[in-house]
C-alpha cells in the first residue's frame, strides 16, 4: 500500500475542498471496500478524507414525508432498526443478506452504494480493464459466469450494491454535496452505465459527497421485498436479485416500484414492468408473463446464460410474495 | 491407594485435547506471531507470465534502498533443489505467481516498495492451463521430460479386465471431472529463519519437523545435525503444509545476512503458491452380470498437477484404490495418469486423490444399479468387499508387511465392518421412504442419495516414541510427530496413560523440536492414531515394566509380580507402596526408548464408510438444501469421541465446499488465478454447514493400537458422490462435474425441462 494523507473534516464544505484540491483523493467510510482495493493495489490514491466527524452525514430520521438515512450509518445499524425492519423489509432484507456481521458492523450505506463492482478482472492487477482506463473488458471471453446480462455495452460489471437495487425499487432520492450545495438526485438518475461513464459506476465527480438517501412516504406504506440468490449463504454478492415494492389500495396495485441486481451494470429499474402492475387488479397479475416479458434484451455472454433464468424466477416469486 | 480394579481408563472418553485452552484463549502463538531481535522481513517477487525464461534481473535500485539488506534471484542462490523439480530459485517460471526473486528489508512496506524496483526481462513462452492443450503436439514442454509425468500412466491391474467386460451382461461408462480445490488454510504458510554462523533454527507450521528438516539440509547443502526445526501450533494443516519454497528462501536469506528472516505469504500468495487438491478427468467403466454381481472395473484417471509435481505420484495412486478395492471384482484395472499445466501447483490434501476417485466410481456404481433396474444400497451390500478381501492370489511373500494399499487378491482386513456401515446409515436416513419422497411436480424435488468408501491409513512408516518418568515424579512422552490440529498428540497421550495405567494429565508430551525428539514420519495419509499410538503403547509397557522393577527395588521386594501402577504411584497386593515422585528420587531417571514397524504381514489394515444424504433441490433456481447428512465410519475403536466426531463433521463441511463451491478460476488468455481470495474462492461457511449425525460402527481393529485405525482424511471422501446421487435420485438429472454451483446444476437440469 502507497502512503497516503489523511484529514478528518468535520464540515461538508472543508471535506469537498480538500477532495476537489487533490488528485486522487477518496472519501473513506467504514473502508471495507476501498481499504481492501488500496491493499490490492487497484487504487493508489493520495489522500484519503474521513467522513467519519462529519455530522450531515450520520442519523435515521423519520417525518412525514418519509425516511432520511445518513450515508455514515452503518449496515448493522439499519438492520437492527426495528422501524426499518417493520416498515421497510425489503431494505432490512437487503442490508442482512450483505457480507458478514464484522463487515455490517462498519460498512455504511453510502459506502454501499458507492463500491466499486467485483468483476475479477477489475479486482485483479494484472488486467489493465476498460474500467481502470484500459482498452479491452476482458471478461468478454474471458470467465464471465458473474458478469452482466444486460446493458452490458463495452463493460460488463454488475453493480454489486444490494441497497442500490432496492432503494431503486423504492424509488428513493439521494442528497449529494455538489459545488458547494446540496442537491437532490432521484436515485436511478445517481447510477450511471458504462455508456455514459465506463470508469465510474455513479454520477459523483472529485469533491462530491453523497450525504443522505431519502425514502418516500408512499413507498414505506407499500409492501416490499428484497429476494436475493447467491452461491453461498453468508459473505457473497448476488448472482441475481429482486426488490419488489407495491402499494394496493382496494384489490388495486396504485404504486409499483421493481428492480433487479447482479445482472448489470447498475441497479436495473424494470419501469416496463411496474407499467404491466399499476392500476391493475391484483387478482389479474400474472406473475409468470410478466418475469418472462421482464428481460427480452438480455444478451448473454459465454457462462453467465443462468443468470437469465435466475432472475426470472427471482422477479416471478417476489411479485408473488408481494402480492400475495 | 488405588484398587487395581479401578485402573484409570482415559481411551474412549473425550478427554479434553492439550491444545484447546491456549487456541481458545488467544495465547497459542503460531509462526507468524513469532519475532526476534534484529529481525528482517523478507517478501517474494512473482511471476506475472504462466510460461517464462528469466533472463536477466535487475537488482541495483532496489538493492540501493536504505532499507533493503539482500535480494535472492536464480543467479545468486547455487544449485539445491527442494524437490527433483524444483530449484531454490529457477531462470524458468512456470506459473503466475511463481517464484523470481525474495528480497529481505527492514520491514514488509519497504520490502513490497523495493520488489517494484526490481527490473526482470522474461522470454515469454506458449503456455498450457489444461489437460488437453499440455497434451497437444508441439505444446511447449513445461519441464525437460516433458509434461506428463514418468511419460505415462502408472497401471495397476487384477485379474484382466478384458475377459471381465467379456463376462458381463451390461457394461456402463462415463466420465467425470473435478476442479482445483485449495485447502484455504487460516494461516498462511510462514517461515522464521535464524542462522548463527554455524546452525540454522527454522520455525515453520509443519507437518514433519524431521521430515523438513532433512529437505532444508539437502536444498541448502548443510549438515543436518546443524539444523533445528520448530513446530509452532498450525493454524490448519489438511495435509497441504508444505512441499514449497517458502522456508527454503527465508532460510537462505538468513544465511546470507546474517540475521533473523520472517516470511509470510498473503492470502493471495498462499492460494497461488500454497498447494491445491488436483482437478481430474476420470473415464470409468464397469462391467455386470443380469444378476448384479460385477466382472470388471476399469478406470484412467488424468489429474493436473499445475507447475510442479509436488506429491503428484502419491495421489494419483490414491485415486485409483476404490476402483481396485472397493467392489469384489476379480478383473480390476486403474490407469492415473499426471499432467503439468501453467498453473498453481496441486499437492496434498486431506485425503488426497480419493475424493476426486471416489465420486467417478461411486456415481457409476448408481448407473449400474439404475441399469440393473436395483436399489442402489442393495446393489453395494451385494457387491461391497468383505472381510475376507479380493478374490486371488496373494502376491506379496508371507513375511512381509502387506501394502495398505494392496491390488493383489487372496488378503484379508485385519477388521471390515463396511456392511455395518450401510446398514447403520440406511436405517438412520430412512432409506426405506427413499421412493416415497420423490416429487415431480412444483419447484423442490427431493432426494436420497448415498456413497461409501474404503481407504489406507492406519500403519505409516517407522514411528518412535521415548518415555520416562522424570524426577519430579511425572511422566513425559516424547515424539517426533506433528499434531496439525487433528488431535493426534491428544490421543495418543490417552492411549499411553491407559497402557502405563495413571491418567493422561500426568504426562507431559513433548514433540516440535528436532533437537529433543526421535526421528518421526510425517503427519500424513491418515497414521498417527495407529502408527505413533502403536509406537506410545509400547512405550508406556516398557516403561512399566521398568518403573515396577525399580518400585520392587525401593520397596524392597523381590518379587515384581504383586505391583501395579496406579495414578499415584506403584502398589503392591500387600498394601506397601511407593510414590512415583519418591520413586524418581530413589531410582532417578527411568526411561525407555522404542521403535515399531506399524504394519501386518497377515492383514489389510484399511478403514471404511458409508454416507448418506437427504436433500431438497430448487429446479429452477439450482439450489440444494440439504436436510439431512448421515456418516457412518469404521474406523475401529474411537479413542476420543467427541474430537472423532468433530474430525467427521469438519470434513465434510470442508467438502461442501468441494461439492457445490470451490474451484481455482484460471482465466486462460492470461494462466491468471482470478479468485485468488476467501471471498471469491468460496469456502463454506456455517450457513453451508448441514445437519450432521456422525455413527461409528461397532468395529475394534485386533492390530490397532486399542482397537484404533484411521479416521483423518476419511470423512472427505464420500460427500460429492453422495451429494451428487441424491441430486439423481431428486431430479433424474447426473451431474459429472463438480462443483454443483447454480449455474451447473441449472444448466445440467436444462435437459429436464
Amino acid at each position: 500500500m502507497k502512503t497516503f494523507t489523511f484529514h478528518k473534516p468535520t464540515e461538508l464544505e472543508e471535506a469537498s475542498k480538500l477532495l476537489r484540491n487533490a488528485s486522487g483523493g477518496h472519501i473513506l467510510a467504514g473502508g471495507t471496500d476501498l481499504v481492501t482495493e488500496m491493499k490490492q493495489g487497484v487504487i493508489k490514491p493520495d489522500l484519503l478524507i474521513s467522513a467519519s466527524d462529519i455530522k450531515d452525514m450520520f442519523g435515521i430520521v423519520w417525518n412525514k414525508s418519509g425516511l432520511t438515512i445518513g450515508s455514515m450509518v452503518t449496515l448493522d445499524e439499519i438492520a437492527s432498526d426495528e422501524n426499518i425492519g417493520t416498515r421497510i423489509k425489503s431494505l432490512a432484507e437487503a442490508v442482512t443478506s450483505i457480507a458478514t456481521p464484522q463487515i455490517r458492523n462498519v460498512a455504511t450505506l453510502g459506502g454501499n452504494l458507492c463500491q466499486r463492482p467485483r468483476c475479477w478482472y477489475y479486482r485483479n492487477v494484472r488486467f489493465n480493464c476498460l474500467k481502470k482506463g484500459g482498452k479491452k473488458c476482458f471478461a468478454v471471453g474471458g470467465s464471465d459466469k458473474y458478469n452482466a446480462i444486460l446493458g452490458g455495452n463495452s463493460c460488463y460489471i454488475v453493480h454489486p450494491s444490494d441497497c442500490a437495487t432496492v432503494l431503486v425499487a423504492l424509488k428513493a432520492t439521494v442528497e449529494i454535496f455538489k459545488d458547494f450545495q446540496r442537491v437532490r438526485v432521484p436515485i436511478n438518475d445517481f447510477f450511471i452505465g458504462p455508456e455514459v461513464d465506463v470508469t465510474r459506476e455513479n454520477i459523483l465527480e472529485p469533491g462530491d459527497i453523497l450525504i443522505s438517501v431519502q425514502i418516500p412516504k408512499e413507498s414505506v406504506d407499500g409492501k416490499s421485498i428484497y429476494c436475493k440468490a447467491k452461491e453461498r449463504q453468508s459473505m457473497d454478492f448476488a448472482i441475481a436479485s429482486v426488490a419488489a415494492m407495491v402499494k394496493i389500495e382496494k384489490g388495486i396495485i396504485t404504486e409499483a416500484g421493481i428492480a433487479a441486481g447482479g445482472v448489470a451494470p447498475v441497479p436495473l429499474h424494470l419501469s416496463s414492468t411496474e407499467r404491466k402492475l399499476i392500476g391493475y387488479c391484483v387478482e389479474d397479475i400474472d406473475a409468470q408473463a410478466i418475469s418472462s416479458e421482464a428481460f427480452t434484451d438480455a444478451k448473454i455472454l459465454g457462462q453467465n446464460g443462468y443468470k437469465l433464468q435466475l432472475v426470472q424466477t427471482y422477479l416471478e416469486r417476489a411479485l408473488n410474495s408481494v402480492l400475495r | 491407594m488405588v484398587d487395581q480394579n479401578t485402573r484409570p481408563s482415559s481411551v474412549g472418553t473425550s478427554f479434553q485435547r492439550t491444545d484447546l485452552k491456549d487456541k481458545v484463549l488467544g495465547i497459542a502463538k503460531y509462526t507468524a506471531d513469532l519475532s526476534l531481535p534484529n529481525m528482517l522481513h523478507a517478501r517474494v517477487l512473482r511471476s506475472p507470465h504462466p510460461h517464462a525464461n528469466i533472463l536477466n534481473i535487475d537488482v541495483q535500485s532496489a538493492l540501493k534502498m536504505a532499507g533493503v539488506h539482500d535480494i535472492l534471484t536464480p543467479f545468486n542462490v547455487g544449485v539445491g533443489k527442494i524437490a527433483p523439480d524444483v530449484p531454490i530459485l529457477d531462470t524458468k517460471v512456470r506459473f503466475v505467481g511463481d517464484e523470481v526473486a525474495a528480497i529481505a528489508a527492514v520491514n514488509v512496506y519497504e520490502a513490497d516498495t523495493a520488489i517494484d524496483l526490481i527490473k526482470v526481462s522474461y522470454d515469454v513462452l506458449p503456455f498450457s492451463t489444461n489437460i488437453d492443450t499440455s497434451l497437444e503436439m508441439g505444446t511447449p514442454k513445461i519441464h525437460p521430460q516433458g509434461n506428463v509425468v514418468n511419460g505415462g500412466p502408472i497401471v495397476e491391474a487384477r485379474g484382466n479386465v478384458e475377459e471381465g467386460f467379456g463376462q458381463a451382461d451390461y457394461i456402463v461408462e462415463d466420465s467425470f471431472t473435478t476442479p482445483d480445490h485449495h485447502p484455504a488454510s487460516l494461516e498462511p504458510r510462514a517461515a522464521l529463519a535464524s542462522w548463527d554462523g554455524t546452525r540454522l533454527t527454522m520455525w515453520k507450521p509443519s507437518r514433519g519437523i524431521h521430515a523438513d528438516k532433512a529437505i532444508l539440509a539437502a536444498a541448502l547443502k548443510i549438515n543436518p545435525n546443524n539444523i533445528t526445526v520448530i513446530g509452532p501450533v498450525m493454524g490448519a494443516g489438511y495435509g497441504s503444509k508444505d512441499e514449497t519454497r517458502t522456508s527454503i528462501l527465508a532460510a537462505l536469506l538468513s544465511m546470507r545476512t546474517g540475521r533473523p528472516i520472517k516470511l509470510e505469504l498473503n492470502r493471495e500468495e498462499e492460494f497461488l503458491a500454497g498447494r491445491r487438491r488436483h482437478s481430474t478427468s476420470t473415464k470409468i467403466k464397469m462391467g455386470v452380470k443380469e444378476d448384479g454381481t460385477v466382472t470388471a472395473v476399469h478406470v484412467k484417471t488424468v489429474m493436473d498437477t499445475g507447475a510442479y509435481l509436488s506429491s503428484g505420484p502419491g495421489v494419483v495412486r490414491r485415486a485409483g484404490q476404490g476402483a481396485l478395492y472397493l467392489y469384489r471384482c476379480p478383473n480390476v484395472k486403474y490407469e492415473g495418469q499426471i499432467v503439468y499445466t501453467n498453473t498453481p501447483t496441486a499437492g496434498s490434501y486431506r485425503a488426497l486423490g480419493a475424493p476426486q476417485g471416489h465420486f467417478a466410481l461411486e456415481s457409476l456404481s448408481d448407473q449400474i444399479a439404475e441399469k440393473l433396474n436395483m436399489d442402489p444400497l442393495k446393489f453395494r451390500l451385494m457387491n461391497h468387499v468383505g472381510p475376507e478381501g479380493q478374490p486371488g492370489e496373494r502376491i506379496t511373500p508371507k513375511n512381509q508387511i502387506i501394502d495398505t494399499q494392496p491390488v493383489e487378491g487372496g488378503v484379508p482386513f485385519s477388521s471390515n465392518e463396511l456392511r455395518q456401515c450401510l446398514i447403520l446409515g440406511a436405517d438412520a436416513i430412512g432409506w426405506d421412504r427413499r421412493d416415497q419422497i420423490s416429487t415431480t411436480t412444483g419447484p423442490i424435488r427431493k432426494g436420497i442419495g448415498m456413497s461409501m468408501f474404503i481407504y489406507r491409513g492406519g500403519p505409516g512408516g517407522q514411528s518412535n516414541a521415548e518415555m520416562s518418568l522424570d524426577e519430579d515424579g511425572g511422566f513425559t512422552l516424547n515424539v517426533g510427530f506433528m499434531d496439525v490440529g487433528e488431535g493426534s498428540s491428544t490421543v495418543v497421550l490417552q492411549m499411553a496413560a491407559d497402557t502405563l495405567g495413571v491418567l493422561p494429565q500426568m504426562i507431559r508430551l513433548n514433540s516440535g523440536n528436532t533437537d529433543n525428539t526421535p526421528e518421526s514420519p510425517m503427519t500424513a495419509g491418515s497414521t498417527l492414531t495407529f502408527s505413533a499410538g502403536q509406537a506410545a503403547v509400547r512405550a508406556a509397557n516398557q516403561l512399566a515394566s521398568i518403573v515396577i522393577e525399580a518400585a520392587s527395588e525401593a520397596i524392597g521386594s523381590t518379587d515384581t509380580k504383586g505391583l501395579y501402577i496406579t495414578p499415584e504411584g506403584v502398589c503392591s497386593m500387600n498394601g506397601d507402596g511407593v510414590k512415583f515422585a519418591d520413586l524418581a528420587r530413589k531410582a532417578g531417571l527411568l526411561k525407555t526408548a522404542v521403535s515399531v514397524t506399524p504394519g501386518s504381514k497377515d492383514y489389510i489394515v484399511n478403514s471404511f464408510g458409508a454416507h448418506f444424504a437427504e436433500i431438497e433441490v430448487d429446479i429452477e433456481t439450482g439450489y440444494v438444501k440439504i436436510i439431512k447428512y448421515v456418516a457412518v465410519h469404521d474406523s475401529g475403536r474411537i479413542i476420543n469421541p467427541k474430537m472423532a466426531e468433530g474430525q467427521v463433521r469438519g470434513g465434510i463441511s470442508q467438502m461442501m465446499g468441494f461439492t457445490f463451491l470451490e474451484d481455482m478460476e484460471i482465466d486462460h488468455s492470461s494462466g491468471v488465478t482470478l479468485n485468488a481470495s476467501f471471498l471469491e474462492h468460496k469456502s463454506p461457511t456455517i450457513m453451508e454447514y448441514p445437519e450432521i449425525e456422525v455413527i461409528f460402527a461397532n468395529s475394534i481393529d485386533p492390530i490397532g493400537p486399542f482397537g484404533a485405525k484411521s479416521l483423518g482424511e476419511t470423512p472427505c471422501i464420500a460427500p460429492a458422490p453422495t451429494i451428487a446421487n441424491a441430486l439423481y435420485h431428486a431430479t433424474g438429472v447426473r451431474l459429472n462435474h463438480l462443483p454443483f454451483t447454480p449455474d451447473n446444476v441449472l444448466t445440467a437440469l436444462r435437459k429436464l425441462r
